[in-house]
């Protein structure tokens, strides 16, 4: 394979690099310093020093319902996530393991395709009926229909590398299959459980279309939290800027620790490379 | 008596058959090992018995037990795998000890039976680690273990050794002969390798094609083949076959022109003869016996050390082959005439179907 | 029951609560008129629905501006990605670095990604005008113009990661002897490029596209943060336009109607997708 041997296309290709590793921060940085300007300066575009002051941070943290959005965000992922890793673990280690499924294995990664637009509608009016609009049951229920698909999707490759000599084995060695799966597969596969768990957790974090539409001021996730910081007022920017980071932060970190384990995820067993 | 018995065995994948019927009896405390070309249904007809695929037809007794329908762990077998099937969450000691904690067993008799396990196979040291951190051979020690601890009925191990150099397969052998000898287990031994064969069994089942050709000790299947296929498959460089037809009761003629055999041709049969290449030997001037001597030129001498293995051709286009000892080197110049002498009472004769 | 049915049983049986039943419960809304302003008046109108959508001005016009979005973004997307994927994998310095910080905008909530760039791009507030017009460039991004541009642009942040992530492993994967082969016979890196790498990475190459083509379908987030579909409906695209006639008009039959056209669509896009790189794959 070629590489930069030419000192000067080297540079190029170094600094083609360098700039879209500024495109990817700058966005962020800007945020950062909007979210401590002083909300007299907020909105100028030509500020870059100032004296940074918290009051947006301490604003939005302590004086809004910023922190109740956090929890409803992270009690609905967490109960989707823990949900679909319960019933997606058993079904994507059959979809591994047994002959037949192997167009039941696609008609998962369909769901996981299916357009929201389609669900949305039966899920307001059956939650609705049932005056579970504004609940967070409702949210989970319509979160586990991209959750579910994918966590399923994403666990299947990595159930596919572990040898089934292993599970042969504790069946020989005295236990049902049942067993062998929970107690060797399981903990073999433990890292994709992690990697599936997380970014099933930062889809669900991330949704704005059903949370939108399902819930109200008992159980508004962040997400449509920052949505409400839609009018443009010089003094909301700095906090607006608080809320995003607020959300960001975290699936940032989270993703971060499970990059290496996405592609075997995201191929689902389908993709070889 | 029999203590596993196989009886009229088939399987199939779907449409596809794959063994045909295999017969077999093991005694109790034998050492069997299943020998074939890849393919041939070997791991196959292990993993039935192991209760790992399901049985198309026919039957498999343990000690008296029908456990044709039953699952593996209610067979009391155990196996080594190929690759290990290692559990890697699990210390080596948890690895060993997992199977008699699904019998139930209290962890301190449990602990005692893996610390005699490892003792027994040089493990102590290793028992906290994981088999991430254990070399091939460790790692295979292992897998024993976790076999022997339990004291099954039957071990079964499927090509256990041919992850393993050279020289660590050799060490293995002899400590897995070692153990056998030691806990006098019934052992079925699947491998395509004829040297561990030879060399571990009490007897062999040589398989081709999802059916068993011969059944011996490795005496029988090396000396009295009981058919072609098993005269060809075993021993290295493999046999010579001569192609011929039978001439009267001892006689055949063949591309090296008539030979007497000690077996009983009818005329006009279509025969081969086979000879191994130790048994061709340099004529010595003066004397033939009953031995036939025949002239042949020298194509390729490959040096194995203390001995050769020398490519010869006859005038009429049959090749031979023949091991010759290191003194007897300077007869054979590639492209020279030597006569070479078959022994008679090591030829096999095979009728061509 | 075989054991494996027992394995999948709670994923079917969830699923079937949460997939199944609302699909066919969408299918029977796309035959009814079904006002939630009207609830007492349902009733059965046939294809009426799917006649309404399909003469529907802004349905079309949702339909198109999704399609430019789709074909833009992806596009734009793979071009880029691929080649921030061949330079990250030739530059040996800051490789782990800027590959992680590459790869972050993926998992940002994209309302957040909407907002951010909003505020980023805005005509007054925004920096990035700000800066343009110094070097004398003025542009409203928001325009009537650039809108869906813009758009696409914000998603191109988002989303040239997950190529970038597909296709860095991809790369990694190939094998190294035809590069060498490739040296020794003297081929320059053009033609190493795609004789070599693109076809051997063709297979990721439909995946990634497939993936992000149905995703991109489903773009909502930045049109409700930025334009709500304008100016005027420039920017509305079709899942803008269901959720405007599911609740704001409540015209739920419609929105079903327009949804499973929606659906009918993707289908058809992605058998021709797979269609055409069998037909390909064959040719070769
Ligand atoms: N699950 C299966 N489905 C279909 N065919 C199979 C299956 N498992 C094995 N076979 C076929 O059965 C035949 C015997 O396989 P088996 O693994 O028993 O061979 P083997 O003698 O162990 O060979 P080797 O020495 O290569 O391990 C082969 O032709 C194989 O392709
Ligand atoms: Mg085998």
């Amino acid at each position: 394979m070629f590489s930069f041997r030419n000192p000067i296309s080297r540079a190029f290709a170094t600094l083609a690099l360098l700039l879209a590793v500024f495109a990817v921060l700058f966005p962020f940085v800007w945020v950062f310093m909007e979210s401590i300007k002083p909300a007299s300066l907020g909105g100028r575009p030509d500020l870059w020093v100032f004296s940074p002051t918290w009051e947006n941070w301490n604003e939005v943290t302590l004086n809004s319902d910023v922190p109740f959005n956090i929890l409803n965000s992270f009690a609905i992922a967490l109960v989707t996530v823990l949900i679909s890793l319960l019933c997606g673990a058993p079904a994507a280690y059959a979809f591994s393991r047994f002959r037949g499924f192997e167009s039941a294995r696609y008609s998962i990664l369909a769901a996981e395709m299916m357009p929201p637009a389609i669900l949305i509608l039966p899920f307001f009016l059956v939650l609705y009926h049932l005056k579970l609009i504004d609940s967070q049951i409702g949210v989970i229920a319509a979160h586990l229909t991209f959750v579910l698909p994918v966590v399923t999707w994403f666990l299947i490759g990595f159930f596919d590398e572990v040898p089934r000599d292993l599970e042969n084995q504790a069946m020989i060695d005295g236990y049902t299959r049942f067993q062998a799966f929970y107690k060797v597969i399981l903990p073999a596969v433990r890292p994709g459980l992690g990697a599936a768990g997380v970014f099933g957790f930062v889809l669900s974090w991330n949704d704005l279309f059903y949370a939108l539409l399902l819930t109200g001021n008992e159980s508004r996730t962040l997400p449509v939290a920052i949505a409400g910081y839609w009018t443009f007022r010089g003094v909301e920017l700095g906090k607006m800027a608080v809320a995003i980071l607020i959300a960001v932060i975290p699936v940032l970190a989270l993703s971060h620790s499970i990059q290496k384990h996405l592609i075997r995820g995201i191929g689902g067993g389908a993709v070889k490379y | 008596m029999s203590y596993v018995r196989l009886e009229k065995l088939r399987k199939s994948f779907g449409s596809l058959d794959i063994l045909h019927g295999i017969d077999l009896e093991i005694a109790r405390s034998e050492f069997l090992v299943l020998l074939g070309p890849s393919g041939c249904g070997k791991s196959t007809s292990l993993r039935m018995l192991a209760g790992l695929e399901t049985v198309s037809s026919g039957r498999i007794f343990i000690d008296g037990r029908d456990v044709t329908g039953l699952e593996p762990r209610e067979r009391d077998i155990a196996m080594v795998f190929q690759n290990y099937a290692l559990y890697p969450t699990m210390t080596v000691g948890q690895n060993i000890g997992f199977g008699l904690k699904a019998k139930k067993m209290p962890a301190d008799q449990i602990k005692k039976k893996v610390d005699e396990a490892a003792k027994l196979l040089n493990l102590s040291h290793l028992l906290d680690r994981k088999p991430g951190a254990l070399s091939g051979g460790q790692q295979q020690r292992v897998a024993i273990g976790r076999a022997i601890v339990r004291q099954p009925k039957v071990f079964l191990f499927d090509e256990p050794l041919s992850n393993l150099d050279a020289k660590l397969r050799v060490e293995m052998r002899a400590e897995i002969l070692r153990l056998h000898n030691e806990l006098q287990a019934t052992t079925i031994y699947v491998t395509h390798d004829q040297e561990e064969a030879m060399t571990m069994a009490d007897r062999i089942v040589v398989m081709k094609d999802g059916l068993i050709e011969q059944v011996g000790t490795p005496e029988d299947i090396y000396f009295r083949p009981a058919t072609r296929m098993v005269a060809g498959f075993i021993g290295s460089p493999a046999m010579n076959f001569i192609a011929g037809t039978g001439a009267g009761p001892c006689r055949i003629d063949s591309a090296l022109g008539a030979l007497k055999v000690d077996a009983a041709v009818r005329e006009g049969q279509a025969v081969e003869i086979g000879i191994r290449p130790d048994n061709v030997t340099l004529a010595q001037s003066g004397y033939d016996g009953d031995n036939p001597v025949v002239p042949m030129t020298v194509k390729l001498v490959e040096l194995l050390g203390p001995r050769a293995i020398v490519s010869l051709e006859h005038a009429s286009g049959q090749a031979i082959t023949a091991v010759v000892p290191y003194a007897d080197i300077s007869s054979f110049r590639t492209g020279s005439q030597v006569d070479i002498m078959l022994a008679v009472e090591a030829m096999h004769v095979f009728p061509v179907s | 029951m075989q054991l494996k049915y027992k394995f999948i049983l709670p994923l079917a049986l969830l699923l079937s609560a949460v997939m199944l039943y609302p699909l066919a419960f969408s299918g029977w809304l796309a035959f009814h008129e079904y006002r939630l302003t009207r609830l007492d008046d349902v009733h059965f109108v046939g294809f009426e629905n799917f006649v309404l959508i399909a003469t529907d001005p802004s349905f079309l016009n949702a339909m198109g501006n999704t399609l430019i979005f789709v074909l833009g973004a992806v596009s734009l997307e793979l071009v880029i990605g691929l080649s921030l994927a061949l330079l990250l994998q030739k530059l040996n310095i800051l490789r782990n670095f800027s590959r992680s910080i590459l790869l972050a905008p993926m998992f940002v909530t994209p309302i957040a990604v909407g907002l951010m760039f909003r505020f980023l791009l805005n005509a007054e507030l925004g920096v990035i005008p700000h800066y343009l017009s110094k070097i004398g460039i003025t542009v409203d991004w928001f325009g009537p113009d650039l809108a869906l541009f813009s758009l696409i642009l914000i998603d191109v942040w988002q989303w040239t990661p997950f190529m970038l992530l597909m296709f860095l492993a991809g790369l990694e994967a190939l094998p190294k002897t035809p590069y060498e082969a490739a040296r020794v016979d003297g081929a320059g890196p053009w033609l190493t490029f795609s004789r070599i790498t693109l076809p051997m990475l063709r297979s990721v190459i439909v995946v990634a596209l497939i993936i992000r083509a149905l995703d991109a379908f489903k773009v909502f987030e930045y049109v409700f943060a930025i334009t709500r579909g304008g100016p005027g409906n420039s920017t509305e695209t079709i899942m803008y336009y269901i959720y405007q006639t599911g609740f704001r008009f409540f015209r739920m039959g419609e929105a079903a109607a327009a949804a499973i056209m929606l659906i009918t669509v993707i289908l058809v896009l992605v058998v021709l997708l797979v269609k055409f790189s069998q037909a390909e794959e064959a040719r070769k």
